[in-house]
């Protein structure tokens, strides 16, 4: 077995015998798990696709509050085509799940055709908003004649809802109903007599186990002949709850902006964390080194930059160049490094009294040489233990920039979900504490992970602080 | 003598970090693209006559004087950095565009200032009270489940981002329970707008106004107090003198406060003055979630309107504070550690 992977070995076996460290990377390895694999734990785009009501709360919810008054997603289905008149002749064709072609070769008498789709409502509480369509095409009508189109709702044996009033149809077009089938469109509930504090679905569906049927009827003058192609004939309730942790003020997954959010993370996290750690050493190194003025100089600078609080001036950068996760981490990164530079300089000192230092002097080695194979090994323990503990700063760090509106708008991190949780009123009307709970301890636990996996390599790397065990 | 001349090289400190300060200051709001600084807004706005634009065009430094068409001579750099540096010492940030008030009027007289202060006081001091006797305990009992678990939860709520903690506060104590307000100052009714409320509700009202935001704020800095005496309060429970102290029959917390946190407290109280920094930024977000009247919120809000006089007013007194802070942390170190002052 290869010599470094023998040294690896040790190396994971005895930062892993401390069990802090190993819960650290225990929790380390589950969000990248999770961030690799996010396309795969949810077919979701965030803050992109509408999957359900707004302030859906978790569907497992029903389970332990137990099942009255919450609902889930539902849409009608079935289509089945009642017909009735004497003498009416209609042939049907191309039938799927949402369209079906009419052709209307007789109608003697008149009549009527109906295209239904059926639901059993088996939930306990009423779904939080109602939306569809029953579109179709007339061809083949002849001037003059016309016939009747409405559209409604019925529970079975009780009640009928109209949802598209009686309209004339006298041209070959596409129609639609209008105003049209969605329950947040106050003209729609208002043709049901519903003023505007009520919602139309949890009108019409009753929060209790019912059968309803949608229906598009055509109503048929005598003589009728023509076509009739109905193309999207679709009803769909979003129930009140979804998936594994609700959605938020728009309709979107959470749990989908949870699983992208941690790949931006772990990025914000290593990246800027990295450009903070490069420049530290640079810096500490020449510090160190090079000694006197250029140390004079670098620690002065240093210290002015110390003294700047780095949030106000986050959030003034931020503010003045624009939101662009570009920046931030570029910013993040630069406003990182300094006491990571102090450090190593610190370091740096002590080890260039050293005899061997002096003996690679004397040998005839240059500063470079000397810099890159004889100082730098010794003090690359310090990156490893500085590189896990600043991680978590620049994760919070993008999180209340983020939180405070600054991030970049075409992405969705933790802290940006806690920004937009706030500015919906979460503390007032809608407690949707499932908006809130999910990405906050998902930064605080990422950042314990980095924590903890700092802690534990400082304590391998630095005797100072062992313990006796 | 020796606290004298570290005192002198301090205060010559504290002012090269003030220029530094007001140079950045200077490069971001003024030279970066996209901002013309202090009167960006007003550029545009119809209701400014073009002699009163023209006025301040040079009071603000952009242009340093207009030739025969009534056209602006652009000014050099260092003309306009000279304006605006007498500007910064002077506190004349100009005219706030939200609110066409000074902007000085905005933070002193609206009682914003005297709002952060509030908050920020009592969470450091309430902050520093609870860490520093939990870190001495926690000392004392190394090894204990007290050690730990205080270790553990100082650990957790340090990596709690604040706002997060703001609003699960918010959400349990104001939402659910109901028992302290979610937001605000003071209520907004009637009387509290014309101040007619007597002295006594309006203490206890501010208070229960203020305990939400302060318990966030406190939360998120006493972690660091703990775990940095529970550090130097070991160190120094391994000396001599202690078990001398012990030995003599002194009651434990005699020993314990008197004796090994004196000692230890020198790197505790530089710590705590140099954390306004951050304490500062802990303030900023937990303004904004409580919505709490104070420099931070004004900053916020200041963003969203591209009121750019307000945003390098609030960035330079933060800064300020920082850097005097940091100056009297300088002094106290100063006077605590008997090795500058004997030198």
């Amino acid at each position: 077995m290869p010599f470094w992977l023998v040294r690896l070995k040790n190396f994971l076996a005895t930062l892993l015998k401390n069990k802090l460290a190993a819960t650290g990377v225990v929790f380390l390895l589950f969000f990248v798990v999770v961030a690799l694999g996010a396309p795969i734990l949810t077919p979701y785009t965030p803050s992109r696709d509408v999957v359900s009501g707004r302030f859906d709360a978790p569907a497992w919810i029903s389970y332990v509050n137990g099942p009255t008054g919450y609902s889930q997603n539902l849409a009608f289905s079935v289509l089945s085509i009642n017909q009735s008149g004497s003498g009416l002749n209609v042939q049907r064709s191309a039938q799927t799940a949402s369209s079906v072609d009419l052709s209307v070769l007789s109608s003697p008498q008149g009549g009527t055709i109906q295209v239904v789709e059926t639901l059993a409502y088996p939930y306990l509480g009423p779904p939080k908003w109602m939306g569809g369509d029953a579109k179709f095409s007339v061809s083949g009508i002849t001037t003059g004649e016309s016939f009747l189109v409405s559209g409604y709702i019925e529970r079975a044996g009780e009640y009928k809802y109209p949802v598209w009033l009686p309209t004339v149809v006298n041209r070959s077009d596409t129609y639609s109903p209008h105003p049209s089938i969605d329950s947040t469109v106050r003209d729609f509930n208002q043709q049901l007599g519903i003023n505007s504090n009520f919602d139309a679905a949890s009108f019409i569906f009753a929060p209790r186990k019912a059968n309803y049927n949608y229906v598009l009827q055509f109503t048929l003058p005598p003589g009728f002949t023509g076509k009739i192609q109905v193309t999207q004939f679709s009803l769909v309730l979003y129930g009140n709850t979804w998936g594994l942790f609700g959605t938020d003020s728009q309709g979107y997954d959470i749990l989908t902006q949870l699983v992208y959010g941690a790949r931006l993370s772990l990025i914000i996290g290593l990246v800027a964390t990295g450009i903070s750690i490069g420049l530290g050493l640079v810096i500490g190194l020449m510090a160190g080194y090079l000694g006197k003025i250029v140390d004079e100089v670098l620690m002065r600078f240093t210290d002015m930059l110390l003294v700047i609080p780095t949030l106000p001036l986050l959030i003034v950068l931020v503010a003045t160049i624009g939101p662009s996760l570009f920046y931030i981490i570029l910013f993040l990164g630069f406003f990182g490094w300094m006491g990571f530079a102090r450090v190593i300089r610190a370091q740096v000192l002590t080890l260039r009294e050293r005899p061997f230092i002096e003996a690679a002097k004397a040998a005839g080695a240059g500063t470079g040489y000397i810099t890159v194979r004889h100082v730098f090994p010794n003090i690359v323990s310090l990156t490893y233990v500085s590189l896990a503990l600043s991680v978590p700063g620049a994760i919070v760090g993008e999180a209340a920039l983020s939180f405070l509106g600054l991030g970049d708008p075409n992405t969705t991190t933790w802290g940006q979900m806690l920004g937009r949780a706030n500015e919906a009123g979460i503390n007032t009307a809608n407690l949707a504490w499932w908006w809130i709970v999910p990405p906050g301890l998902a930064i605080a636990i990422l950042s314990l992970s980095f924590v903890l996996l700092g802690y534990a390599l400082d304590e391998m790397f630095n005797p100072k602080l062992r313990r006796r065990r | 003598m020796g606290f004298r001349l570290y005192l002198i090289k301090r205060l010559i400190n504290t002012a090269i970090l003030l220029v530094f300060v007001i140079i950045l200051n200077f490069a971001i709001f003024e030279l970066l693209p996209g901002t013309q600084g202090s009167i960006a807004n007003l550029i545009q706005n119809p209701r400014v006559s073009p002699d009163a634009l023209k006025h301040l065009e040079i009071v603000y430094g952009i242009c340093s004087g207009f030739d025969a068409g009534g056209k602006c001579i652009p000014a050099s750099v260092w003309t306009k950095f000279t304006v605006y540096f007498t500007r910064m010492i002077t506190f004349n940030f100009g005219v706030s565009q939200q609110t066409g008030d000074p902007v000085l009027y905005d933070i002193v007289n609206s009682g914003r200032l005297v709002n952060t202060l509030l908050l920020l006081g009592v969470s450091t001091a309430v902050a520093l009270v609870i860490g520093i006797f939990l870190g001495v305990i926690a000392a004392s009992r190394r090894g204990s489940l007290f050690d730990s678990s205080s270790v553990v939860v100082s650990l957790t709520t340090f990596s709690l981002p604040t706002f997060f903690i703001g609003l699960v506060l918010i959400l349990v104590f104001a939402a659910i329970l109901g028992w302290f307000p979610g937001g605000g100052v003071t209520p907004s009714t009637a009387e509290w707008i014309k101040g007619q409320v007597p002295l006594t509700e309006q203490i206890l009202v501010r208070m229960k106004y203020l305990f939400l935001p302060a318990l966030t704020l406190t939360m998120f800095f006493y972690g660091g107090n703990l775990l940095l005496t529970r550090a130097t309060m070991t160190e120094a429970l391994t000396e001599d003198y202690i078990t001398t102290a012990r030995a003599k029959g002194l009651p434990e917390r005699t020993v314990l406060f008197k004796h090994a946190l004196k000692n230890a407290s020198l790197p505790i109280v530089t710590n705590a003055a140099l954390s306004f920094g951050t304490i500062l930024s802990g303030a900023i977000i937990t303004e904004t979630v409580f919505n709490w009247d104070g420099m931070g919120s004004w900053l916020f809000k200041a963003i969203g309107w591209h009121d750019f006089p307000v945003m390098q007013a609030v960035f330079y007194i933060i800064a300020l504070c920082v850097i005097g802070a940091n100056l009297v942390s300088d002094i106290l170190y100063g006077m605590i550690d008997p090795r500058i002052k004997y030198e």
